[in-house]
This record gives structure tokens, C-alpha cells and sequence, in this order.
């Protein structure tokens, strides 16, 4: 999977690129940014971003195995809390999203690896208190035991909420297999959050070659709109009517473009919808999506098809998209409420952030 | 391209299923609906529509022999006229969107086939002179046949714009190959009418089985959006400034989302060559069908691209939930702007005067 490792190295090289940028020559004294805090009239706002990726070094746990370059993690996690300051960001919900662990066919080895990121990051949070949540890494390839280790790291390891990619080994995660890890993440009312890879899964071998980089620019949203669908057709959302789930990206495709979507029953013979409800209604109550349209007519575009609770602050840190707290904050469409809601009240209750 | 023959067969079935629900127009053309005439502020405006399909048969004699023998079936025309009478729609630009005769190896046999399109495209259009307007059918494989073959629709048959697929079996239209064509097109000014089918060229076989009709439903905008963005980010647009391109179904994801695709370029090693920025190409060369279906996704499209981009499209004879309606009953359209999507823009792109 081409994709998902790219995706890795990229992490870890933004990381570093990010960091050098925001604070001048690597190793010198810098003086700490301030930190930007951020008040909606008057009032004092914890900002929480969804969408913070990070990779965390396992050393021994993959050492002799195939997957031993790709736990090699840069953390780099002061530098972080500076870049977070710069940005207004209060909280970010860690997650390590190359997946790159469900291509392990050892149930043992899967086991490790996910709990040694859950306990590694759940000792980051510990080392910067308030600053930072983490999402649980489970693996997805072997469905019960997924289930047993988000438990385990919400229990274990205080995880809030648990992060996945958009198909495991090119299977969708609507497939009846996939039942007791939803059943779980509903069960305990986890916050899942889906990050995409190029939607390698259903895309030809070279099809996004060329210019613009639109093997992220289209691939990245076409494999959440593909995976959300998947799962609101194939009726994952009537099966689990607790279940949420955040899609990265302002959830693909699907919200800005859903009117196609959601004539689909009606209209396409064949369609075989086991959908209870219209698409825009999982779209207004159980899906998720972050604020990454990177325009005010985007967002207010998304507003009027999702609503305001539906709707949470995402940075794609430490990669270096265009974002800013004052999308929300200079929104002449949102009043302040709502403006609390994005930035941070969706995602204060969702990840059950108290202090 | 199982693919595409699907398509040809689902309009097939479409067409019939469409008519029997319209009270069998076929066989009673006496009791043929009244014409819906539509008024903006008690002012008569003209309803034209872009996005018509005609899957036209081809005649035996033309393809006797070849691997399309199937393509000798279609449906007919004839009942078209009360389907646009019953909608409001004053004006169907009609094209071939099956792209089927890309596959014909032989010059002959392709160059025959689009003259066929051509001439019964020119036929109907003789016959409802002020109803249906044809657009031009080409060989695309052949790019500098396909330049020739639209000169002469245009010159013979009275062609007002052109439609192309996504992709020509498989390659990228915005490849050097094809310049030929968008040069031509972009000389005479002939509107260049995109239709997608499925996304073949991208997608892995059968990825978008299953609930829902996804082969449609995704795959369509997902090909529109690619061969947008590949004449965006490969500089065909910068080659070919007066090029008027018009993505079906609101021209798929591109202007939906055109967040992402905005700040594409700013990104590092992104080797764009662009000389604009992708909304700057939205609001000028590119345009885009009404069919998002709701106030909202047209309030959307319109605030993306302009009301000068946005022009009506129904998808006929597929039954899709289209009507006039969410463009006259919209909230944030002021009348002209009403006007210019439901037909103004039209008038001025297909050249229809009276």
C-alpha cells in the first residue's frame, strides 16, 4: 500500500518541516511564541482540533519484522505545543492514522503495536496536561480484537475517541466482519474518526499520477465520501444508532455535494438501499465532519446541509494546509454560540474534555 | 467497456420506463399535456436545456461487421417534444454521450458514425427548428479528425456546441494529443458539453458495486472532477482562453468542494504550472449543469461560480428529480440572475437568436 506508507513518511517529514519554519535553526534557544487565546465576546474559548496526526516510535515492538521502518515516529512534541500556541489551538486529539499496522497478519504483533501507541500516547497527554487527548489505534484486521483493545485503551489508557482509515486491506467497513468493533465504539460512546489514504482501495494503480497532487486534492475526499456511504447505504448507521463518526476533510465529497447522494434510493434501479432514513439524516445526527473547507462559502455551505453540531474544528497538523481559527471566528453567518460550538463545545462533550 | 454499454442500455430502459409514466406520450399524442410556458416576474423567459441525451441508434448498414452491432438499437426521438412541453423546457440541446465510437480503430468507420449523429442531430433540428438544437458528436481518438468533424457540424449541420466523455479510452483529454481538438473548439467558440460515465478510467473494476448505484452516484461526479482538474492543473485552459467547458450533474464534485482544490497549487511540489488560481477558471471557462437538485446546492454552485457559469440541465430522459422549479422558487437569485441560468446563458453559448 503505496499510499498509506507515503502518508507515514510524510508525517514525520511535515513534522520536521512544520517545526523549522515556525521557530528558525533546529537546536537553537527560540523564544516560546505567545500563545494565542482565543475569546468569543469576551468569553475565553478552549479551542479542540480533531485532526492532529502524529506517529509514535515503537523501537522493540517491530524490531525483525517488515514493519520495523515504519515505526520510527518523530514526535517532536514541544515544538508542537509551540505551533498549537501560535495557531489558538487548546486541545489536540492525537491520532496515528498511516495504518500501515493493519497489514500485520499476526494477531500478537497487531496487539503490541496498538497498545504500545495507545500507552506511548497516552504518557504524552500525561506529560502536557490539557493540551492534548489521544485517540486509540486499534487493529482493524482482526474485528473482536480491535473491539478488546478500544476498550482496553479508553479503560486502560484514557483514549478519547479511536481513529481508522477508510477500508481495511481494501475491504469496507461496512462488511458484517466489521460488527463488533462498531458495536463497541457505540457501546462506549467513542468518537470514531476516519482519516483517508488516496482511496487506494478503489482506484487504479497510477490513475492520480500527474499534476496538482491529485492523488491527496480528489483521492483524500473521494475515500471518505466512498467509506461514509458505504456505511450509510449498507445501514452500519441504523445497526448502531449511537455510533458517530467524524470524517476528515469536511467528511469528503459527501456533505458539500449530497443531493445526488440523496436521491440515490429513489432514483437508481437496483439500488438495493438498506438505509432506514435519507442519507442527510446520518449526515445531521451520527456523522461528523471537520471544518477543513478552507473558505467561508464552504462552510457556510456545510452549516446549511449538516448543522452547526455536526461541524468540529480540524487543523491536518502537522501538514501545512491554510487553516485558521478565524474561519470560525470572522463567520458573519454563525452567531457566537454557534461559533463556540465548532471551535469547541461539539468536541468538549464528544471526547469528554472536563478541565 | 462493459461500462459503457451499460449506459446505453440503461437509457434505453430509462426512456420507456419515463414515457409510461407520462401517460404513454407514444401512442397518445392527441392527449399530448399542455405546453408549461414559464414567466420571472410575468416576463416569458426562454428554458434551455443542456443536458438531453439522445442515445441514437445506428444503422445497420453503417456498422455491419464490427464489434458495434449492438448500437443498431436505441430508442427514437419522437417522443421527446411533449416531455419538454410537459417540464417548461423550451430548448433541448441534444447530444450522443455513449462515446462508444471512440473504440473504432478505423478513420472511416469513425468519421461515418459521427456524421451519422451529425446529420440526424441536424434533421431534428430542421424539423423543430425552435425546440432542439444538436450538439456535435466527434472521434476524439482521432484528434485532428475530431477538429475537422466539428468544423463541419458546425458549417454543415448546424451543430451549436459539442460533447465529450471524460477520458478517451482511458487517456486524459488534457494530454498534448488532443490539443487539435481544443483549439478548434476554442476558435469557433463552440461550447464543449462534458458528460461522465462511471469513472472506468479510474476506477478498479467493480469497486463501485453494491447498495446504492454508486457506479452513478459517485462514479459520475468523481469523473467529472478528475477531467476538470486535469485541464485546471495541465494548463489547458491557459492554452485555450476563449475554451468553454460545461461539467455535467454541477459539474461533478469540482465546484462543491473547491476548497481543496483551491489551495492545491500553494502546497510544496505540487508542479503546477497554472497561471491562475482553480476559481478563477470556475468563474471564466468552466460550466456547470443545475442538476444538484435543491436550493441549497444551487445557492452553493452559484455562489462558487457565478450565476453566468450555471445553466439548466435535466438529465432527460433519466428520471431524476429535475424540474424548473428550484431555480424559480430559489430565495437568493434575483430574477435576471433566474433568467440568465434558466436560459440566458444559453442563448448566448448555443447562438439562439430567436
Amino acid at each position: 500500500m503505496p499510499n498509506r506508507r507515503d502518508f507515514f513518511r510524510s508525517v514525520g517529514g511535515a513534522t520536521a518541516g512544520l517545526y523549522v519554519i515556525g521557530h528558525g535553526r533546529p537546536g537553537e534557544a527560540q523564544a516560546p511564541a505567545a500563545r494565542r487565546q482565543v475569546s468569543i465576546a469576551g468569553r475565553r474559548v478552549r479551542v479542540v482540533d480533531v485532526h492532529a496526526h502524529t506517529d509514535i516510535p515503537l523501537g522493540d515492538v517491530v524490531k525483525g519484522t517488515p514493519f520495523e521502518k515504519q515505526a520510527a515516529g518523530n514526535p517532536g512534541l514541544d515544538q508542537r505545543i509551540l505551533a498549537m500556541d501560535k495557531q489558538g489551538l487548546d486541545v489536540q486529539a492525537l491520532s496515528i492514522n498511516g495504518f500501515w499496522w493493519y497489514g500485520v497478519k499476526d494477531q500478537g504483533l497487531a496487539r503490541a503495536i496498538c497498545n504500545a501507541q495507545n500507552e506511548g500516547l497516552a504518557q504524552w497527554v500525561k506529560k502536557y496536561p490539557g493540551r492534548f487527548v489521544a485517540m486509540a489505534s486499534v487493529p482493524l484486521q482482526f474485528p473482536e480484537l480491535a473491539a478488546e483493545i478500544l476498550q482496553d485503551a479508553v479503560t486502560r489508557f484514557n483514549a478519547r475517541g479511536v481513529t481508522l482509515g477508510g477500508h481495511v486491506n481494501g475491504e469496507d467497513l461496512s462488511l458484517p466482519k466489521f460488527d463488533p468493533f462498531w458495536a463497541k465504539a457505540a457501546e462506549m460512546g467513542e468518537l470514531v474518526f476516519m482519516h483517508p489514504g488516496g482511496a487506494d482501495n478503489i482506484i487504479k494503480e497510477g490513475a492520480w499520477r500527474g499534476r496538482g497532487d491529485v492523488g491527496n486534492i480528489i483521492g483524500n475526499p473521494l475515500e471518505t465520501t466512498y467509506f461514509l456511504t458505504r456505511l450509510i447505504f449498507d445501514g452500519v448507521f441504523d445497526r448502531h444508532p449511537r455510533l458517530r463518526v467524524c470524517g476528515a476533510h469536511a467528511g469528503g465529497y459527501l456533505p458539500s455535494y449530497v443531493m445526488r447522494t440523496e436521491v440515490a434510493c429513489d432514483v437508481r434501479n437496483n439500488a438495493k438501499c438498506a438505509n432506514k432514513k435519507k442519507p442527510k439524516e446520518y449526515l445531521q445526527s451520527q456523522i461528523l465532519i471537520d471544518t477543513m473547507v478552507f473558505s467561508e462559502e464552504g462552510l457556510r455551505h456545510l452549516v446549511a446541509e449538516v448543522g452547526v453540531g455536526q461541524i468540529v474544528y480540524g487543523t491536518d497538523n502537522p501538514f501545512n494546509w491554510p487553516v485558521t481559527v478565524d474561519l470560525v471566528l470572522n463567520a458573519p453567518f454563525l452567531n457566537d454560540a454557534q461559533k463556540e460550538q465548532i471551535l469547541s463545545g461539539n468536541l468538549t462533550k464528544l471526547l469528554r474534555i472536563t478541565s | 467497456m462493459a461500462s459503457r454499454r451499460q449506459f446505453c442500455k440503461t437509457i434505453a430502459g430509462a426512456t420507456v420506463a419515463m414515457y409510461a409514466a407520462g401517460r404513454g406520450f407514444t401512442t397518445a399524442s392527441a392527449q399530448a399535456p399542455a405546453r408549461r410556458q414559464i414567466t420571472i416576474g410575468g416576463r416569458r423567459v426562454r428554458v434551455i436545456d443542456v443536458h438531453n441525451h439522445w442515445d441514437m441508434p445506428i444503422p445497420a448498414e453503417i456498422v455491419k461487421g464490427t464489434p458495434f452491432e449492438e448500437y443498431t438499437k436505441g430508442p427514437s426521438l419522437d417522443d421527446r417534444i411533449p416531455v419538454l412541453d410537459k417540464m417548461g423546457i423550451d430548448i433541448a440541446a441534444v447530444s450522443v454521450n455513449d462515446f462508444w465510437w471512440w473504440e473504432a480503430k478505423d478513420r472511416g468507420l469513425a468519421r461515418a458514425i459521427c456524421s451519422y449523429h451529425n446529420e440526424t442531430l441536424a434533421k431534428w433540428n430542421r424539423m423543430h427548428p425552435d425546440r432542439i438544437v444538436g450538439m456535435a458528436s466527434i472521434p476524439l481518438q482521432f484528434p485532428d479528425l475530431a477538429a475537422d468533424m466539428l468544423q463541419e457540424a458546425v458549417t454543415k449541420h448546424g451543430a451549436r456546441a459539442v460533447t465529450v466523455g471524460g477520458h478517451v479510452n482511458g487517456e486524459s483529454l488534457s494530454l498534448p494529443k488532443f490539443d487539435p481538438f481544443w483549439a478548434k473548439a476554442a476558435e469557433l467558440g463552440q461550447l464543449v458539453f462534458m458528460h461522465p460515465n462511471g469513472s472506468g478510467n479510474l476506477l478498479k473494476e467493480g469497486a463501485l458495486a453494491g447498495r446504492g448505484g454508486l457506479g452513478n452516484i459517485v462514479g459520475n461526479p468523481l469523473e467529472t472532477t478528475v477531467f476538470l482538474s486535469r485541464l485546471i492543473f495541465d494548463g489547458t485552459f491557459d492554452k485555450f482562453p476563449t475554451l468553454r467547458v460545461c461539467g455535467a450533474h454541477g459539474g461533478g464534485y469540482l465546484p462543491s468542494y473547491l476548497g481543496r482544490t483551491e489551495v492545491a497549487c500553494q502546497r510544496a511540489n505540487q508542479n503546477c504550472i497554472i497561471k491562475k488560481k482553480p476559481s478563477d477558471y470556475m468563474k471564466s471557462q468552466i460550466l456547470a449543469d443545475t442538476m444538484v437538485f435543491t436550493e441549497d446546492g444551487l445557492r452553493h454552485l452559484v455562489a462558487e461560480m457565478g450565476a453566468g457559469q450555471v445553466v439548466f440541465g435535466t438529465d432527460i430522459p433519466f428520471g431524476w428529480p429535475v424540474n424548473v422549479d428550484y431555480v424559480i422558487n430559489d430565495k437568493t437569485l434575483t430574477p435576471a440572475e433566474k433568467e440568465q441560468i434558466l436560459g440566458g446563458n444559453l442563448m448566448k453559448l448555443l447562438r439562439i437568436t430567436s
